[in-house]
């Protein structure tokens, strides 16, 4: 007779200790010393989800892929971003965005082009679920364009977004802790209101006996569970956890996610199978 | 949420009726290409019928609450008629969505716990509405029945699945996907959309994060913002021993909360709610921005709710009216009473397949075990349940609840429950063993037993021997 594995609960948020208790990051990314957050670069997260249990249900869900590249003037810059999040049976919805900032503090965007399309777990794209967006934020007054319709939508003087502030979060002069408060838009698409960004301070850590620094920012807010950052000495942002929802760097995230998605399809074509079959629900 | 520009375009109701020979040509025409305007019609709307999972029904800030923004619920609650006598048909999630699909309680789907099938030969609303109506059927997001996200859903075209447990990822994409039907929509036919999201159900995942109770607040910032206690954090200690074994069971009493750890445990769950109003949100300014807003009824409601510290309790299963109790909005500006609060009509799960089959014009199924509500929202007088029933997992407990009061009881437990809903409305003072109500305790278990004999219960369903079925 198999024994039952017993589940053991999480019991308090996840931070890099607890992940590391739970072998979610035995390759903690290496520090790299040529990375300069105001400079081109490239970083991608693995989002990896937690169901709250230390051995099982937990999922690399997917990948998040920001690069950063400097406009021809200092006063803006464009962040591209892929989005890819593996739904049950194998679907994924993959978000591409263009988004031109503003290089101030919350890299405020004022410019973007979105793609929210689904791939089915057959592999091929479902057009007639895509949207396309294309967007301007003046002021707080946003004008989207999508299927050739022009809409308004309610911003914010001082709005950022997610994705924006992984970006803006690494300019951030630690020695002077700042806080800053702005309005979130959240997926380019909603707005959460009244949000505030902090440092939280040093985050003192060892990982295979050797010392690690890290620093840790919070940010609370309506609409959001709260974010925790956590960054390495060369203001790289190595992590963010929003509750049961991990972004962690690594190179590695697509064959991590592949796997995932490889197990997801193969469970939608035995159930497809079933379901021919006549043996759904017997 | 502003007009656009697409807007000046469309003709309002007056203008509707002025050129309706146009608009009927217009109606017969086989394909409106993309994003197609329907016109007004007071029959066969389309159907946005919205599901959380989850959600206490004091949670909207329009309807009182304090601690949250929910713009997006607000604008239902003020475009619509909200229920405040609102019941789930079993207050957990396979249950509660069986009966909420199939206008049966749930001893008679056979889905008296989570993942379990709705009971072979026993139609839901999407092969309902298929057989019977020209409606496209179209459903995104959770299930559960028994799959918790599946593209094999009977009788509907399923956009998107979701992501077990993960609601703060996958509601975003079964928004973006509903958002993405309406947007894209080729089809004439009217349309029911199911939109159901996983959100604040990711309360259960929090509690798993936050059990141990820490020295000091995660966030010493927030401890200003917390919401107080509830005036029904503490309850009476005569229970059925059932709910005693449930509470003892959960983080709270396990962690050994202190009072701050519960209050930052209701003010997570108020952000769950914030997070699935946004999501509602895209999906009804998808729904204005395409012009179905004219011609679709919302309905609103969630398949359970949270005990939210309410008797010290967290998640569901419980017969607490926190549990219970769920919102219940219809909104279609027009046709029905906008901003209407209704505190005199119970309403439960159960009746929303035989509503939903009034609006678009067909008979329900046969056997509903609850009404149309649709007479109710044409501000129509009409005979209305003089109780509710609601069943409690695995078909171990019952309650029945009338006007004035509320009767819980459970399999071989010899402690019943009764509480006087008008005088002690958080639940508090429990009756059942007082001499002076033994006849109040007895005229509902009539009702009960009268409620059970017209059942046609599932076969090999637990403690069916309890009840009092084909009496």
């Amino acid at each position: 007779m198999a024994k039952k594995r017993k589940r053991t609960i999480v019991g308090s948020p996840l931070t890099p200790a607890m992940l590391d208790e739970m072998e979610i990051i035995p390759d903690f990314p290496t520090q790299n010393d040529q990375f300069q957050p105001e400079k081109n670069w490239v970083n991608t997260y693995r989002v990896w989800t937690c169901h709250g249990y230390r051995k099982s249900g937990n999922t690399d869900q997917g990948v998040l892929k920001i690069e950063r590249l400097n406009s021809n003037t200092a006063d803006t810059f464009t962040l591209k971003v892929s989005q890819q999040i593996i739904h049950d049976m194998g679907q994924v919805n993959l978000i591409h965005a263009d988004i031109l900032c503003k290089n101030d503090q919350i890299a405020s965007p004022l410019e973007w082009s979105l793609e929210s399309e689904f791939i089915g777990p057959d592999g091929n794209v479902k057009p007639e679920l895509t949207v396309d967006e294309k967007a301007r934020n003046r002021d707080g007054n946003i004008k989207v364009k999508s299927a050739g319709f022009t809409y308004d939508r309610q911003g914010s003087e001082k709005l950022s977004g997610d994705w924006c502030l992984f970006e803006a979060i690494q300019r951030f002069d630690f020695n002077k802790k700042p806080t800053i408060t702005f309005d979130l838009y959240e997926g380019l698409s909603l707005l959460r209101e009244n949000h505030q960004l902090f440092y939280r301070g040093l985050y003192p850590w060892q990982q295979d006996g050797k010392e690690v620094t890290l620093h840790w920012f919070q940010q609370l807010g309506q609409g959001v569970l709260p974010y925790e950052y956590w960054l390495d000495e060369n203001h790289r942002m190595i992590m963010a956890v929003t509750l049961s929802r991990v972004y962690i760097l690594d190179e590695q995230a697509g064959q991590k996610m592949k796997k995932t998605l490889d197990g997801k399809q193969r469970y939608y074509q035995r159930k497809l199978k079933d379901i021919k079959g006549g043996r759904e629900n017997e | 949420m502003n007009d656009t520009k697409r807007s000046a375009g469309r003709m309002d109701r007056r203008s509707f009726i002025k050129t309706s020979g146009t608009a009927a040509l217009f109606l017969s025409a086989p394909c409106f290409g993309k994003n197609v305007l329907p016109a007004l019609q007071k029959s066969n709307p389309n159907i946005l019928l919205i599901i959380t999972d989850q959600q206490h029904i004091d949670t909207i800030s329009a309807g009182g609450c304090r601690y949250l923004k929910t713009p997006a619920m607000d604008q239902l609650k003020n475009s619509g008629l909200s229920f405040k006598q609102s019941f789930s048909p079993n207050p957990v999630c396979s249950p509660a969505r069986s009966a909420i699909f199939t206008g049966r309680t749930t001893s008679e789907t056979g889905v008296c716990v989570n993942n379990k099938p709705i009971r072979s030969g026993m139609t839901n609303m999407g092969q309902w509405f298929s057989q019977k109506t020209n409606y496209d059927t179209v459903y995104a997001g959770k299930w559960h029945v028994p799959e918790t996200h599946t593209f094999f859903i009977p009788g509907f075209n399923v956009l998107h699945t979701g992501i077990m447990g993960q609601g703060n990822l996958g509601d975003t994409a079964t928004s973006r996907a509903c958002e993405a039907f309406l947007r894209n929509r080729t089809s004439s036919n009217p349309f029911l959309l199911v939109a159901s999201f996983m959100q604040p159900h990711d309360i259960c995942e929090w509690l798993r994060f936050n059990t141990e109770n820490p020295d000091q607040l995660r966030y010493p910032g927030l401890a200003d913002d917390l919401p107080p206690l509830p005036d029904n954090f503490d309850y009476d200690k005569n229970e059925p021993g059932h709910l005693k074994k449930i509470r003892k069971g959960r983080g709270p009493f396990k962690g050994k909360w202190d009072k701050q750890q519960w209050r930052y445990y209701m003010w997570s769950y108020y952000r769950h709610i914030e997070m699935v109003d946004g999501e509602i949100g895209r999906v009804l300014q998808a729904l204005k921005e395409t012009g179905h807003d004219k011609n679709t009824l919302i309905l609103m409601t969630s398949d359970h709710g949270e005990g939210l510290a309410h008797h010290q309790m967290v998640r569901k299963s419980t017969p607490y009216n926190e549990s219970m109790k769920v919102p219940m909005v219809f909104s279609w500006p027009g046709f029905i009473q906008e901003g209407g609060v209704d505190d005199k009509h119970m309403v439960t799960g159960l009746d929303i397949m035989p509503t939903l089959c009034d609006y678009a014009g067909i008979k329900p199924p046969e056997n509903m075990r609850g009404k149309s509500i649709k007479p109710i929202l044409d501000g129509k007088t009409v005979e209305w349940h003089k109780y509710v029933v609601t069943e409690v997992p695995a078909n171990r407990g019952r309650m029945v609840h009338t006007e004035q009061y509320k009767y819980v009881t459970y399999v071989d437990d010899s402690v019943d429950m009764l509480f006087n809903m008008k005088k002690d409305p958080g639940e508090t003072k429990n009756l059942a063993a007082d001499p002076n109500y033994s006849a109040t305790v007895q005229e509902h278990r009539d009702l009960l037993k009268a409620w059970e004999s017209k059942l046609e219960v599932a076969p090999n369903i637990a403690n069916k021997h309890a009840w009092w079925y084909n009496a």
